[in-house]
């Protein structure tokens, strides 16, 4: 009686799914990982270095920066992590460390903690990093200059700089297969179509990313390019060679589908999808860069919440009894 | 715990229990020898209050605060008053809080058992609010008696045989056990309130049964959000849900099926009925039932089932997904609860103080649209009025479903919860205060 026990007092539901932003973190990187991997073998250890230097430096410069801004670290949801290691994929082997830790610094500070942190990006971090790397030092991402050492047993030639140069008389000298089997010059993770591909289905069956983003952006992606194509054959390459060359892939299922900068409602996933895919054929062909995929992405990042504003009616609203 | 499945493409999808097959009589709690009433009326210190400490109540009594209090308790039990103290609900509304000793010989106040010759709304509402499931008499002869109506007008009774959340099995129980008895009780309820449109909603599992043949039966599926009432109403009986309104004010008025026979059986029997026929789950998940009279502390209960409670572990009153957490085990039984469930330390999910990371999963299951990851950014800022206006506040439903889901394990649920409450309590000062000019 004057021994009470202590309970446990909360507010419904006393459920929970089980899930958790750690959970999904993981779950991206463990979908990456056959596309890095594959990225490891081809490129050697100079793309280990630069993977693991760009997670490291992107968890560190989030501490850093909670630190200093006297919030509560939280790497352990890995979400620098996997920004670090989407940048890190993005990066040719090669790279020097400044340039890595230079990246990860914008991406996670300018791209993430400035707007708030995690949740408040209104661009996918990662992609803002590249995108200001690129444009600082546009030597660093020449990935034919970049290679040009190493020994590769296909044509080592970065596909979208040899078409924005050469013209689509080039997409013989690239059969689509090898282009899957990651037989392409180009990022350490982006290279290897088949183990992004296969990483993004198993992230769409977990429910980690949104299938309609991806198949939006694949599909708007072979659509512009085909209508490039069949307007001037001479001119503009297939819609494949387009799919499987350059960031294309990682973006339709890493890149795009970052969670708080991209739309939720079904509808605007699919505008959002497919806007992107038309940017980055329209800056490909027309534009002036090789790969248009980050700044199609950043544009759409922009357009998101506008977009996500057209949503289905709520319960009960819309009817006639309704009074406002 | 339901978890989340390894392929989360598709949302998941909750089921509501169905009542086991061929069920146990519930147990009967003996009446213990301390009782606790809540009366839903706070203490006003400048009033002269009615009941004292020592004061001698019989069975059946009604305890009236005030002179001109409207509100009141019957005593289940003749008893001594022990305790009258102030008493805080959930959302902070205030009762009073009764402790009766219960006295060895049982002495029945027959003002009821008097005055019941014919069955009548007015009559019931001044004896029988709070008898087992908690019958809406108030609300019924409010509405019947014109002048204190506030505008609604109760045109259909709904009989409810399902329950309110996923592991509840209650009423599903208390119809299956006394289903023979119902087209009777229909009729009674019928004579009783004047109202002729009444159907049954029930489990579409359940209503095959013979039984049930000729009556007005609404099947719902078991899925879980199609068993709230504004679900119940928009889907099965194409009454639009209007956001903000209560189903009364669209002249509908639910009725437990529990409370429909305590009803019928305070009638054939002459005394208010207060045997409360509640489900218990362990936990492990194993569900017993009990019927205990209403004021039983809960701990009665668990000691004679032998459901075992520790230090941390969750009491919830209701379901896991719309109930509430008891903080002591001398809460009594109230006359509309219907479950009891114990949950181990263990296994409580914790929330956190993340922000909304934009997933969309709380979107993608909501059962209303409302768009949950904007409008919980604008509770999160105390922007009700903004939240209610262009972010369909008031289109929720409750269901509790995208706290459930969420990865961000934000307390989304809650925060809904009491944006509404802020709001109501403005409108409601507004109310008072245009009242006062």
């Amino acid at each position: 009686m004057f021994k009470q026990n202590k309970f446990t007092v909360s507010h419904a539901p006393f459920w929970h799914d089980g899930d958790s932003i750690k959970e999904m973190n993981l779950n991206i990187m463990a979908a990456a990982l056959p596309a890095i991997l594959f990225g490891v073998i081809q490129f050697g250890m100079a793309a280990l270095g630069v993977m693991c230097l760009s997670i490291a430096s992107a968890m560190a410069w989030e501490a850093l920066f909670c630190m200093a801004a006297k919030r509560q670290i939280v790497i352990h949801d890995y979400n620098a992590a996997v920004i670090g290691m989407l940048f890190g994929m993005m990066l040719p082997a090669t790279i020097p460390w400044w340039a890595v830790i230079t990246g990860t610094f914008v991406c996670v500070i300018v791209g993430q903690q400035i707007f708030g942190g995690i949740g408040a990006n209104p661009f996918n971090p990662a992609v803002i990093g590249i995108a200001i790397l690129t444009l600082s030092w546009k030597h660093l991402f020449d990935f034919d200059t970049a290679l040009v050492n190493y020994q590769l047993a296909f044509t080592a030639l970065d596909p979208l700089a040899a078409l924005k140069h050469q013209g689509p008389g080039v997409v013989e000298m690239f059969p689509l297969s090898s282009l899957l089997m990651g037989s392409q010059v180009g990022a350490i993770g982006s290279v290897f179509g088949i183990g992004i591909i296969l990483g993004g289905i198993y992230l769409i069956i977990r429910g980690y990313i949104r299938w309609e983003i991806s198949i939006a952006y694949i599909a708007g992606i072979i659509i512009t390019a085909w209508i490039f194509n069949i307007t001037d054959p001479a001119k503009y390459a297939t819609p494949m060679f387009h799919l499987f060359t350059g960031y294309t892939l990682l973006g339709a299922f890493f890149l795009a589908n970052d969670s708080s900068s991209s739309p939720i409602n079904l509808i605007p996933m699919f505008i959002y999808g497919v806007m992107g895919g038309f940017m980055t054929i329209l800056i490909r062909n027309i534009g002036v860069y090789p790969d248009g995929t980050v700044y199609a992405i950043l544009l759409i990042n922009l357009i998101n919440p506008l977009i996500d504003k057209i949503r289905p009616k709520a319960f009960g609203k819309g009817c006639k009894q309704c009074v406002k | 715990m339901i978890k989340r499945s390894f392929i989360g493409l598709t949302e998941p999808k909750l089921k509501c229990d169905l009542v086991e097959p061929g069920p146990k009589e519930p147990e009967a709690i003996p009446i213990p020898p301390r009782l606790i009433l809540l009366l839903n009326e706070p203490l006003d210190s400048t009033k002269e209050i009615l009941v004292k400490k020592g004061d001698m109540v019989k069975k059946g009594e009604r305890i009236f605060l005030y002179k001109e209090s409207k509100e009141y308790v019957s005593a289940p039990v003749s008893g001594t008053i022990t305790t009258v103290a102030p008493f805080t609900g959930d959302f902070g509304e205030l009762a009073t809080y009764l402790v009766v000793e219960t006295n060895a010989k049982q002495d029945i106040d027959k003002s009821f058992t008097e005055s019941i010759s014919i069955p009548d709304i007015q009559t019931a509402n001044s004896y029988l609010r709070g008898i087992a499931g908690n019958p809406p008499l108030k609300l019924l002869a409010e509405a019947a008696d014109g002048a204190k109506s506030n505008g609604i007008n109760i045109k259909k009774i709904i009989i409810s045989g399902i329950d309110q959340d996923i592991l509840c099995t209650t009423r599903q129980f208390v119809l299956t056990r006394f289903r023979d008895e119902l087209s009777k009780s229909v009729a009674f309820l019928k004579q009783l309130t004047g109202i002729n449109d009444i159907s049954i909603v029930m489990p579409d599992a359940l209503a095959t049964l013979s039984a049930f043949n000729g009556m007005n039966i609404v099947k719902i599926s078991s899925d879980y959000v199609d068993s709230l009432s504004p679900m119940v109403m928009d889907k099965y009986l194409g009454i639009p849900f209007i956001p903000n309104k209560s189903c009364e004010e669209l002249g509908v008025c639910f009725i437990s099926i529990e409370a429909l026979f305590s009803l019928v059986k305070s009638y054939s029997e002459k005394r208010p009925v207060y045997e409360k026929i509640i489900t218990i789950i362990d936990k492990k998940g194993k569900k017993s039932r009990v019927s205990a009279t209403i004021g039983t502390p809960i701990h009665r209960i668990f000691t004679k089932i032998g459901v075992e409670t520790a230090e941390k572990d969750r009491i919830i009153i209701g379901g896991p997904l719309k109930g509430v957490a008891a903080y002591t085990l001398y809460y009594p039984v109230t006359p509309d609860m219907d479950t009891l469930m114990v949950q181990d330390s263990s296994i409580i999910p914790t929330i956190s103080d993340y922000p909304c990371i934009n997933c969309g999963k709380c979107v993608r299951i909501c059962p209303a649209n409302v768009p949950v990851n904007v409008l919980v950014r604008y509770l999160e800022a105390n922007l009700y009025q903004d939240a209610a206006d262009s972010y369909d506040l008031f289109s929720c439903i409750e269901c509790g479903l995208c706290s459930y889901v969420c990865s961000a394990k934000i307390p989304i649920f809650q925060y809904i919860r009491l944006g509404k409450h802020e709001l109501n309590k403005i409108e409601l000062d507004m109310i008072k205060e245009a009242e006062n000019v």
